[in-house]
């Protein structure tokens, strides 16, 4: 702690109703401050869990509720944890924003870093806020897919196979009768899961690849590159499809093969990192004596990690994508898991007689692709350090 | 691949006499670099055959090869065609109503997946409007379906949702790298000499900024290949895609190595071609 930070703690402090008022509802803190606008998100996102909390307890699927424990109540178990953990978090931070909010006023001005900068600017960019909703919707709806879904997404109904949508059942019934908005809400778990863990791959093997390429060059880089190249000479969708018919398919496979052979982060990484290290910052490092462990930590990686993270974000959309066509051409998940490109690829059978198998999917997997895409457009103009 | 050839070959219920047979006959017990060997020069002399046909390798992929390559030229055409008007109007009228119907066409475009694009094109035109064929290749004339009336109808569905993700590509390249010639002194220097907006516009920012997106369309070949096989697939249009497809599902290893290392060599070759088209596009390069 400096000093201006102490004397900044001795004339604002919470006071105790403030921690009174904040335990007792998120938000009610800011509200005797004036802060209405933050006070109403903290509600907001009260009322988004409290409605699925309620949908939970009503369709008897909260872990202690559950009353068919035969169905999987591991699942209902990992739904219910992660809700009341969203509920803890909402009181952490409503506590946590007001007694930094209470802190700032105090100073008039003060010094913004990196950050600050770059959360302003995007908290000003529709784009980017409108992809973050977007992922975030879907991200919560696959961590409560057990409560939203109104069946288990593989219960058969053979009496209303292909059945259009109805009220009961509002995107229709597939050729099985499995009700399609059901599996189209699991199938946001397989897409979020298998493109997540791939970009973690891909990022923590062509991150690498791209680092040592770009900080050593020489030997190393031309070994990295020419490797690259080979692999790039075949479309990666037939690179995969070779290499998934040789493996047998199976999510961790789709895992696997995507983050390693999706070598295209490790070219933009080599890219950045190849400019970051020709910067005076790194030369001083160098002139001090920093390891070259230390140097590539602590210097390069840092001043890469906005085109990082650019990088990052589209690459989930790609990975589901490449998911989404594998699973369609019968290489990728395989039923009776429900995702969204296998779902596409029975669909095809069936396209003048229902339609709606077809048209749900798509939608899904482009919404979801495209908040991927415009929050990493977005991310690139914000994060860009000569945008002032 | 997991799945033995000789099994395939023998069919359902043969004898594990007769499949050793196939074996001995395939070679399959020889040593690997001799396996190698036949099998890099038979896919040259003739003699590796593809399993299902009955026919050497080559004689199959260049049978498939004109519905692909009329495919994908269609499909390259209609994006240029579309995707760099777009991407320069885009940049000219930067901050437009127009620019930002471009900019969200352009993210939607490489959002949507080419084989969904298919189905509901064919879903569209074909199921809800019987107005396009949906599947197959029509009537052909000398080896080309763009010759024929029919064949032509039969191309468009393909030829558009292949053409989606290059044309959204393309079209945002083009804006940025627009957006980055337009930035520079030169045009400044242009616009002061009182050269007419129009001229500043094409004749030096435009032939500029094509550079990049020139070299591109070669690194897209490779994409191209990848969508074919998904596009082909969709709408049964008999190219080398549905062919890598279909050759992969019947376990046809010969055919599937033989059409990896052609989609391979033809990407280096017109990565070639565009890296010397790029001199001639921009006379700053030169290759001693």
């Amino acid at each position: 702690m400096t000093d201006t930070d102490q004397d900044i703690a001795v004339s604002q402090k919470m006071r105790p109703q403030d921690y009174i008022l904040s335990l007792l509802l998120p938000g009610l803190g800011h509200i005797v401050h004036g802060w209405w606008r933050k006070a109403l998100i903290f509600w907001a996102l009260l009322a988004i869990q409290g409605g699925t909390l309620y949908l939970a307890i009503l369709r008897g699927r909260l872990a202690w509720f559950a009353y068919s424990a035969s169905k999987s109540p591991s699942e209902y178990w990992f739904s219910t944890s992660i809700l009341f953990l969203l509920f803890f978090m909402v009181w952490v931070f409503a506590l946590l924003d007001l007694r930094r909010s209470i802190h700032l006023r105090s100073e008039e001005t003060y010094a913004r870093g990196y950050w600050q900068i770059v959360a302003r600017r995007f908290s000003k960019d529709a784009k980017g806020i409108v992809g973050l909703l977007i992922i975030l919707f879907v991200l919560y709806v696959a961590l409560f897919a057990p409560f939203y879904a109104r069946g288990n997404a593989l219960k058969m109904d053979l009496v209303h196979f292909l059945a259009a949508p109805s009220p009961e059942h509002p995107l229709g019934m597939d050729n099985f009768g499995r009700d399609v908005l059901d599996r189209l809400i699991f199938g946001s778990r397989v897409a979020l899961g298998i493109g997540g863990m791939a970009t973690l791959l891909n990022m923590l093997f062509g991150g690498f690849l791209g680092l040592i390429g770009g900080f050593f060059r020489g030997v190393s880089d031309a070994v990295i590159m020419r490797f690259l190249e080979i692999i790039n000479s075949i479309p990666f969708l037939v690179l995969a499809l070779l290499i998934i018919s040789m493996w047998g398919s199976s999510i961790p496979t789709l895992i696997v093969v995507l983050g390693i052979f999706g070598l295209g982060p490790a070219r933009i990484i080599r890219s950045e990192v190849l400019s970051v290290r020709e910067e005076d910052y790194i030369l001083a490092a160098r002139a001090v004596g920093t390891p070259t462990g230390r140097l590539i930590l602590r210097h390069v990686l840092p001043n890469a990690i906005a085109s990082l993270l650019v990088v990052t974000t589209m690459s989930i959309g790609v990975n589901i994508i490449v998911v989404a066509g594998l699973s369609f051409l019968g290489f990728g998940v395989r039923p009776p898991i429900p995702s969204w490109g296998a779902m596409l690829q029975q669909a095809q059978e069936f396209m003048r007689t229902a339609w709606w198998m077809a048209v749900y999917p798509g939608l899904c997997i482009i919404i979801t692709v495209f908040g991927f895409n415009i929050l990493g457009d977005s991310l690139r103009d914000v994060l860009d350090p000569r945008m002032k | 691949m997991p799945g033995d050839p000789a099994r395939v070959m023998a069919g359902l219920g043969a004898t594990p006499a007769t499949i050793e047979a196939i074996r001995v006959k395939l070679g399959l017990y020889e040593p690997f670099h001799v396996q190698y060997w036949r099998l890099i020069s038979g896919l040259f002399n003739g003699q590796l055959q593809a399993m299902t046909y009955h026919k050497p390798v080559w004689t199959v992929i260049l049978e498939r090869l004109p519905a692909t390559l009329e495919l994908g030229a269609a499909g390259m055409i209609l994006a240029l065609l579309i995707s760099i008007p777009a991407g320069l109007l885009s940049a000219i009228y930067r901050n437009s109503l127009l620019d930002y119907a471009v900019t969200t066409a352009a993210l939607m475009g490489i959002s949507i997946p080419v084989f969904w694009f298919a189905l509901m094109l064919m879903l569209v035109f074909g199921v809800i409007l019987h107005v396009l064929p949906v599947s197959g290749r029509g009537a052909v004339l000398w080896g080309w379906s763009f010759l024929t009336i029919d064949g032509l109808r039969h191309l468009i569905i393909p030829a558009v949702a292949l053409s989606s993700v290059q044309m959204a590509f393309n079209a945002r390249l083009t804006r940025a790298s627009m957006l980055e010639v337009m930035r520079q002194e030169y045009i400044d220097t242009a616009r002061a000499k009182g050269l007419a907006e129009r001229v500043v516009l094409i004749k030096h920012a435009f032939r500029n900024a094509l550079a990049p997106v020139v070299t591109n369309i070669g690194l897209q070949i490779g994409a191209l290949f990848a969508g074919a096989v998904l596009t082909e697939t969709t709408t049964a249009w008999p190219g080398i895609g549905r062919l890598m497809y279909e050759s992969i599902l019947r376990r046809d290893q010969a055919v599937v190595f033989g059409l990896a290392l052609f989609m391979a060599a033809f990407y280096m070759l017109s990565y070639l071609v565009v890296d010397l088209m790029y001199a001639y596009i921009d006379p700053r390069i030169t290759y001693d």
